[in-house]
């Protein structure tokens, strides 16, 4: 209990110091570049799966697999149905997506 | 930025079309473009820039995400090759159909469920969810 409330002190002193030490100054300027330009935020493997599921029920002579974010098509599938289908699967928020598929006319 | 230039016929595009939210971020050597419109003859015009300057989508360097389906509150017309759209009764095509609406039929959005499924209510009074793609904003 006492450790703990030295601690914690410390710590607080250490705040206080803060123009002192150089690495709160550094901890700022990070955390503002961070709000300045939000990372893009990519779904995982769980939540995409069901979702391509459901757009490529369309599309039965696609196959799509699902690995650490990103879509990978193979199959085939005819040129005027293919922005249909990347424009679906698009708005899920993949990673990227490997489009290995052979067009047909 | 490299990215950005090889897209910037359509990163302009985007702009001078009036995208709503437009974000264009890179990240890990893929451009993420993203925004809405109400307009689903921009989002395709913005996609045939995207075949022109990437023929058939094949470099998997851009992901562009343009929200073009109806908004809550909004009516929709039921926009399906020819069939009948089916009404379910939870957002998945795992979940059981409740009911369906006829090709060229309008309902009201009710909500947005979320990315593909929104939440619909019929002329005939039959709620559900249906796939947001084949619903047109009047």
């Amino acid at each position: 209990m006492i450790t703990a409330l030295g601690i914690s002190a410390l710590s607080f002193n250490g705040c206080k110091g803060g123009n002192k030490d150089k690495q709160v100054p550094d901890t700022i300027v990070t955390d503002t570049s961070t709000a300045a330009s939000e990372p893009v935020v990519v779904s995982g493997d769980e939540e995409l799966n069901p979702k391509v599921k459901d757009v490529t029920k369309d599309f039965p002579s696609v196959t799509a697999t699902v690995s650490g974010g990103e879509i990978t098509l193979t199959g085939t599938i005819s040129r005027d149905r293919l922005p249909t289908l990347m424009q679906s699967l698009s708005a899920l928020h993949s990673k990227k997506i490997n489009n290995q598929l052979t067009i047909t006319k | 930025m490299a990215l950005q230039e090889k897209y910037a016929e359509l990163i302009v595009a985007a702009k001078n079309g009036g995208i709503i939210d437009l974000q264009v971020r890179e990240q890990n050597n893929v451009l993420y473009v993203d925004g809405s419109t109400s307009s689903g003859e921009l989002k395709d015009s913005l996609w045939d820039v995207y075949n022109k300057i990437d023929p058939d989508f094949r470099a998997g360097d851009l992901m562009l995400n343009i929200d073009a389906s109806a908004a809550a509150g909004t009516k929709a017309k039921v926009t399906t090759q020819s069939s009948n759209l089916n009404i379910r009764k939870g957002p998945g095509t795992d979940q059981e159909v409740v009911g369906k609406a006829a090709h060229g039929e309008t309902v009201t959005v009710i909500s947005r469920a979320n990315e593909l499924w929104s939440q619909v209510r019929t002329d005939s009074g039959k709620e559900g969810y249906c796939y947001s793609q084949y619903l047109t904003q009047i």
